[in-house]
């Protein structure tokens, strides 16, 4: 009994030691190759930050307004160190997929052919809800001002309206690009879209009416020509 | 496009090679002005008539594309009334020119076609007025052409008698900005009209601005400004009080304030190498007999243009602290707290304001076009303020406020060299 007993455990522990054996090459593929990932996006941060400082980018990103861009969407950093710290984290992002296929495992592999596949959908959702930063950002600013410059009274909520609209909107687009229950988000944001116009335009007409007509009343007062005849230039 | 490509219409090359060479020009841009210019072609066949009789000279209208019959008017203006012109010795003919441009739609795209003209007609002087005036006179033009003519002036920047209240862009941003940087004391450096000599023309036609947006707007503080950055001789001519159409009453403000502003900030980065070295502001000859007249009454909403001014202090501090220092920002929120009588935008304040801007324009601490919409209720705070302070005031102590603030900006001149860098 014992016999049997041992050349199960010795049996098993021998299989278990050929697998390990097999596995060991995959096992230090991958440690090797996040390393060089890790080393790669050192490299990359480091050298294409200096390329772009040497190339004086940031200089041509003010005059270019990509800085005011960056700015808008509140992002701060110089572009040349945005610009790199992006580079170096996408090649990070390549060989942590590289490593986990160098495993060789079946599930492994599969995810990371699943990931390859899915990757596009990400970048273009990614740049979606980056420009929609940007975008909304740019639009807010605007409408601020002109809110102000016309003497709008609630010019911040109207700038702020404005921005989570089109927040809202290419969020919404960078799901759809992503699949994620798209008929599901398509009629949310309907939804959503619809009920917030509706109440804005109840609570405006019904709850606010006075307010309305004061709004309407001042708008029409500033407007009136013998109110004011400077000329300014 | 370089000196000598502005396109022109064959048969107005063909009228150039008839008159060959003119003394005086006098140039009209217009778009749909067809109830004013008859009256501006009129007057300035009168005055060259009447004031430099025995030269040759020619009017060239510089149309736009106007749909109302602006070129028919001129083409069928009456240019010998002897009414007019009061002298009973023959005249030489004075010669029209009707003429559409071509390139960027704006006064800028008009002026380099007459500057053209000017150039092949090899004109000793030439004259520019607006086509919308009402109260352009014959003498207008003695005043325009007559120093470049007599005196061998290059540049004749006009002199008006305004309401102490208008022209509040120009009194506050743009005469004591330009008078402080380049050193002379011309008081409507964006008036519309002028005179050059034929040698400025020449100048102004081969500068290669005719693809930006000094073609479209901003002309007119272009001209002055390269005049006296070049080294060109300028003087002034009084031409007493300006009334012209009214324009849009839904003007809007921001754009126009985006479009000088932008146009004077955009030249202080073409010339830095010579405002840096001017120092102080020397006064240039005036022509003309100053006199006093009647003006329009000026209504202005003082509590609105505080109301604004209120309302971007509470809303606009983002904005306003990528532009300006932050000690101004901090002074012109204080500002935001004070009580209507007693609201004060303070000459010195109001310079840093503006050199702040100018330095915020060049670095593009934010797109221009915001950076500059957002500079509207500061104006009209600072507006409200010399409204306010000079309600009792007679013209003379306006002016004299005018020239104090011209001074500030003369004073604080180091704050922004030391930071333009």
């Amino acid at each position: 009994m014992s016999e049997v007993f041992d050349e199960v455990i010795r049996t098993t522990l021998v299989e278990v030691g050929a697998r390990f054996q097999d596995f060991v090459p995959n096992l230090l593929a991958m440690l090797v190759l996040l390393t060089v990932g890790i080393l790669a996006a050192v490299a990359i941060r480091f050298t294409v930050g200096l390329l772009l400082r040497w190339l004086a980018f940031d200089r041509f990103s003010e005059q270019t307004g990509i800085r005011t861009v960056l700015q808008k969407g509140g992002i701060r950093a110089a572009p040349s160190r945005v610009l790199a710290l992006t580079l170096a984290w996408l090649a990070l992002a390549v060989f942590v997929l590289l490593a986990v296929a160098a495993l060789d495992l079946t599930a492994a592999v599969d995810l990371v052919n699943k990931a390859f596949a899915y990757l596009p959908n990400l970048l273009v959702a990614g740049a979606l809800f980056l420009l929609g930063t940007i975008v909304s950002g740019f639009v807010r600013r605007s409408v601020l001002i002109a809110a102000v410059n016309a003497g709008v009274p609630s010019a911040r909520l109207l700038a702020r309206g404005a921005q989570a609209a089109l927040l809202v909107l290419f969020a919404a687009m960078a799901l759809e690009h992503l699949g994620l229950g798209r008929q599901v988000i398509l009629s949310s944001f309907t939804i959503l879209f619809g009920g917030v116009v509706f109440a804005l335009a109840l609570a405006f007409g019904l709850a606010g009416r006075d307010i309305a007509k004061e709004t309407l009343e001042r708008m029409r007062s500033q407007r009136r020509p013998e109110d004011d005849s400077l000329k300014h230039l | 496009m370089k000196k000598g490509k502005v396109p022109l219409e064959p048969h107005v090359r063909k009228q150039l090679e008839d008159l060959g060479s003119v003394e005086l020009l006098v140039g009209i841009p217009s778009y749909n002005n067809a109830d004013t210019i008859g009256h501006v072609v009129r007057a300035a066949a009168a005055g060259l008539a009447k004031y430099f009789p025995g030269r040759s000279a020619v009017i060239v209208n510089s149309d736009g594309g106007s749909s109302d019959g602006t070129a028919e008017v001129v083409a069928k203006a009456e240019l010998s009334s002897p009414g007019a012109i009061l002298v009973s010795h023959p005249v030489s003919t004075v010669q029209k020119i009707v003429t559409p441009y071509h390139g960027i739609p704006g006064k800028g795209s008009a002026f380099r076609t007459v500057f053209a003209i000017a150039e092949e007609l090899q004109a000793k002087a030439c004259a520019v007025v607006d086509s919308d005036l009402r109260s352009v006179t014959p003498e207008w033009f003695e005043l325009l052409l007559g120093p470049i003519v007599a005196q061998d002036f290059d540049y004749v920047a006009p002199m008006y008698l305004r309401h102490k209240y208008d022209g509040t862009i120009t009194n506050s941003i743009v005469y004591p900005l330009t008078r402080a940087l380049y050193g002379r004391e011309v008081r409507q450096p964006i008036g519309g009209e002028f005179g050059f000599s034929g040698r400025l023309a020449a100048h102004y036609l081969a500068r290669p601005v005719w693809e930006t947006d000094v073609a479209r707007f901003g002309i007119d503080i272009w001209m002055t400004t390269t005049a006296i950055a070049d080294g060109f001789k300028v003087c002034e001519g009084f031409l007493g009080a300006k009334i012209h159409d009214p324009k849009d009453p839904g003007a809007d403000l921001a754009a126009m304030l985006v479009q000088v502003v932008s146009a004077v900030f955009d030249l202080m980065e073409t010339y830095e190498d010579r405002w840096k070295e001017v120092q102080g502001a020397e006064d240039v000859p005036l022509f003309g007999f100053p006199h006093e007249v009647g003006l329009e009454p000026v209504r202005v909403n003082v509590g609105r243009m505080i109301g604004i001014f209120r309302q971007g202090v509470r809303d606009l501090g983002e904005v306003w602290a990528q532009a300006l220092d932050e000690k101004t920002l901090a002074e012109v929120s204080a500002l935001g707290t004070e009580e209507e009588d007693s609201f004060h935008f303070p000459d010195r304040l109001w310079v840093r304001v503006i050199y702040d801007y100018a330095l915020a324009y060049r670095r593009r601490a934010l797109p221009r076009e915001q950076l500059l919409r957002a500079l509207v209720p500061l104006y009209l705070g600072r507006t409200a303020s010399f409204v306010s302070q000079n309600m009792d005031s007679g013209a003379e102590a306006v002016e004299g406020s005018i020239r104090a603030l011209a001074d500030e900006f003369v004073r604080e001149k180091g704050y922004l060299c030391e930071r333009w860098e």
